[in-house]
């Protein structure tokens, strides 16, 4: 994999590969369920603080010049210490990743396959995800490259189709459920920038190293105004995704897009520009998951795991017994993962490593 | 070693093959359940209130075979069939069982609910149309002053052979005469739920009382009609003016044309619209006036006390449209002059339309509740206010500018 190496703009979509995902599926009705008017100003606050740890991760992750995660755990705790935050990784990528997937899949099915079984809709991602990952990493990475910013293109264009619908005053009362609602509780907001986890992994990889701190700044700074595009639309449209609980609720806004009486319907191409960038999604993240077990294992090639980490994202997206338990998975349990690994244990990891760095170089300082 | 390759290579085949034959399978379902031959196209569905608490349904067909043969100088055939049933799911269920065919609401176009299911509440309708994935949100809702069958049966296009085309198109004119809204499912169902605005549905009838002492009436009255009521004759049994007002789910009242086209003033929704005013020359007689809205009408709700007090400030450019010997459109004070008419009569209606609203009515389909959040720093603060409630106390102020600028061809005789 390292053999392939990622230009900037490839990274900086690869970043916005997870957010675009999440969007799709249920997070702006999430964001507005918990932050209602006050939304905007909640996304302005969190997207800030996301711009500042991604720059703090940056900062940090410059003394490991070439290392991910991984490698920085090795350093701070041995190999006992770089396998269990491996396995922690490769755990969030492949269960956020089934789930997401089986969310999916389940509004897929009720849109336009009613008839058939769900194992089947997925089998067809699983297939396209092995198929892809059988191609060079650059293959992905390219096809991400096409695909992420035809749907950042589909969002605009929704926002702005969809203009003359708008009640503005939406966005009051400004502050919502209140200051602490909005400003403390609507923190939790904050996983809705899960593409950070990718920069945990992006150094070894890169074409430029010295452009990381370009690449996450760029890159949260896009997820921000694609995720303020997104709710903005949810927000200024509908009174109802406070109260009411709809599946993929970007597609309940394209159901109203009509020039005249011969643009109508445009809800089918939305849905497949959105299932070319889940399978691009599934495609990354399982080559990540299979990275991280390459390095853990020290195995020579990952092609005999291509179709393993396929059969356990299937596995995994069948576990929920209905939609309701997948859905509480991907809206109650989803954003603490994110949370608890990519904001907690990731940057924990690199303030320890990064004190014990400074600790060595003043015990090698005062030995000299 | 060879051997070994083509071996793979088959079983690899072999797996591919089983696996599209596979998939062939689980999708056909999928695929045959939306095929043309299995499906019937509904286009309009007719809700009314049946016996022992249940629902009347009716539902119109396009029969797409008949259409294609009969050419296109011929009206193309429709069908309607009626059932009753505890629901409107249950009634669906039991009319695919009787076309032999699963009913598809991908194309309807219209749903009809009569008066008197409206005013016992159509949320759980509403709701269950929303949840189905085919009915379409733009797909408008009439509220019919008749039975909705009678509605649909009476509905006879004039100048289209399709009915679809007609359906499609029949809220157009709203745009320029104003006497009736585009209220569409979609809307409606953010209304229901929305904590700022109450619905609004269109007010359909059939042309069968006549107003007494027609052709005598004065030209005033023929803004005062509503569906039901209008002097219209013509193969078109139906008729949709007026707007059908809500509170919650439920209907509490009608407005008349001219309160109509006040309505959609307000909300912005009309390009032009003709209005009557009295003559200032001569008290009998009157001007037809083409108002053009100057921009969007300006909105301040002030919600400091108890009693909200709401702000309309409208403004307007005009064109007289009635002509007469000895007009002098030419003459700047005339223009000045009916210019103050129209601002006088038109405060007036619209005053006389919004304390109808409120204290009628009791419900804000202006959505002018929308206009109060930005008093509010909280959404606690704004729910304690209890708008929805609160907006019968509501008084009004309207301002209106009207500047009639000429005539149209003939400026003076």
């Amino acid at each position: 994999m390292t053999k392939s190496k990622i230009g900037t703009i490839e990274a900086i979509m690869l970043v916005l590969t997870i957010i675009v995902t999440q969007t799709i599926s249920s997070l702006p009705r999430e964001i507005l369920v918990s932050s209602k008017s006050a939304t905007i100003i909640n996304l302005i606050f969190v997207s800030t603080l996301a711009i500042l740890f991604s720059y703090l991760m940056v900062k940090l992750m410059k003394n490991f010049a070439g290392s991910d995660i991984i490698d920085i755990s090795e350093y701070l705790g041995g190999k006992v210490f770089k396998n269990i935050v491996g396995i922690i990784f490769i755990l969030y990528f492949l269960v956020s990743s089934s789930i997401l997937l089986r969310n999916f899949c389940e509004s897929l099915k009720i849109i336009y396959y009613p008839m058939t079984n769900i194992v089947f809709i997925i089998v067809l991602f699983i297939i396209a995800v092995c198929t892809a990952n059988r191609l060079d990493f650059n293959a992905s990475l390219k096809t991400n490259l096409l695909i992420v910013p035809l749907v950042l293109v589909s969002i605009v264009f929704l926002f702005f189709a969809n203009m003359n619908k708008f009640v503005p005053q939406r966005i009051f009362p400004i502050f919502g459920d209140g200051l602490y609602n909005t400003f403390i509780l609507g923190l939790g907001n904050l996983s809705a920038f899960g593409g950070i986890t990718f920069l945990y992994f992006l150094p070894p990889y890169l074409k430029e190293p010295e452009k990381m701190k370009k690449i996450a700044l760029i890159s949260i700074g896009i997820s921000a105004i694609y995720l303020i595009l997104c709710v903005s639309t949810l927000l200024f449209m509908f009174s109802f995704f406070i109260n009411t609980n709809e599946i993929i609720p970007l597609y309940n806004a394209t159901r109203y897009i009509e020039f005249g009486s011969f643009f109508q319907r445009l809800e089918s191409i939305f849905l497949l520009i959105w299932i070319l960038a889940f399978a691009c999604y599934l495609s990354v993240t399982s080559k990540f998951a299979m990275g991280i077990f390459k390095k853990l294992t020290n195995i020579e090639t990952k092609k005999p795991l291509i179709d393993i980490f396929g059969i356990l994202i299937l596995g995994i997206s069948l576990i929920p017994k209905n939609y309701a338990i997948s859905d509480k998975f991907e809206t109650e349990i989803y954003p603490f993962l994110v949370l608890g690994i990519t904001f907690f244990l990731g940057i924990s990891i690199l303030l320890l490593a990064n004190l014990l760095k400074k600790k060595q170089k003043n015990i090698t300082s005062k030995s000299e | 070693m060879k051997g070994e390759v083509i071996l793979n290579e088959i079983v690899k085949n072999i797996f591919i093959f089983i696996l599209v034959v596979l998939f062939v399978m689980a999708f056909s379902s999928s695929y045959l359940s939306l095929s043309i031959d299995n499906l019937a196209y509904v286009l309009v569905i007719g809700i009314d209130k049946g016996k022992d608490n249940n629902l009347e349904v009716s539902f119109q067909f396009s029969t797409a075979s008949k259409a294609s043969e009969t050419g296109s100088t011929e009206k193309a055939p429709t069908v309607m069939d009626t059932v009753e049933a505890p629901s409107l799911s249950a009634a669906i269920n039991l009319m695919d069982s009787y076309m032999g065919k699963e009913l598809n609401l991908s194309h309807c176009k219209v749903i009809i609910f009569s008066e008197e299911l409206a005013e016992e509440g159509i949320s759980e309708e509403i709701y269950t149309l929303i949840n189905d994935t085919q009915v379409r949100p733009s797909a408008n809702i009439v509220v019919s002053k008749c039975n909705a069958k009678l509605y649909m049966e009476q509905t006879s296009p004039e100048l289209e052979n399709l009915i679809s085309k007609y359906y499609e198109t029949f809220t157009n004119s709203s745009k320029y005469t104003g006497f009736k809204p585009d209220a569409t499912i979609g809307d409606f169902f953010n209304s229901v739920i929305c904590k700022t605005c109450e619905p609004v549905a269109i007010l359909g009838g059939i042309s069968t009382e006549k107003p007494e002492n027609q052709g005598n009436n004065h030209i005033q009255e023929n803004y005062n009609v509503k569906s039901n009521q209008t002097p219209i004759e013509g193969e078109n049994g139906s008729e949709n003016i007026g707007i059908a007002a809500f509170k919650d789910d439920k209907l509490v009242g009608e407005l008349c044309a001219l309160e109509t086209t006040t309505f959609l003033a307000i909300k912005n929704e009309v390009d032009r619209f003709l209005v009557s005013i009295p003559d200032p020359d001569d008290v009998n007689s009157y001007i037809d006036i083409y108002l053009y809205p100057k921009g969007s009408t300006s909105i301040d709700v002030d919600t400091s006390s108890p009693s909200p007090f709401i702000k309309v400030k409208a403004g307007f450019t005009g064109k007289i449209y009635s002509m007469s010997n000895n007009s002098q459109y030419l003459d700047p004070d005339i223009l000045n002059k009916l210019s103050e008419t129209c601002n006088k009569y038109l405060e007036s209606v619209f005053s006389d339309y919004l304390y109808k609203t409120s204290k009628e009515f009791k419900s804000d389909i202006n959505g002018f509740g929308k206009y109060a959040l930005n008093n509010f720093f909280t959404t606690q603060g704004f729910n304690d206010y209890n708008w929805l409630n609160n907006y019968r106390n509501a008084f009004f102020e309207v301002q209106i500018d009207t500047s009639i600028k000429s005539s149209m061809l003939i400026t003076e005789t």
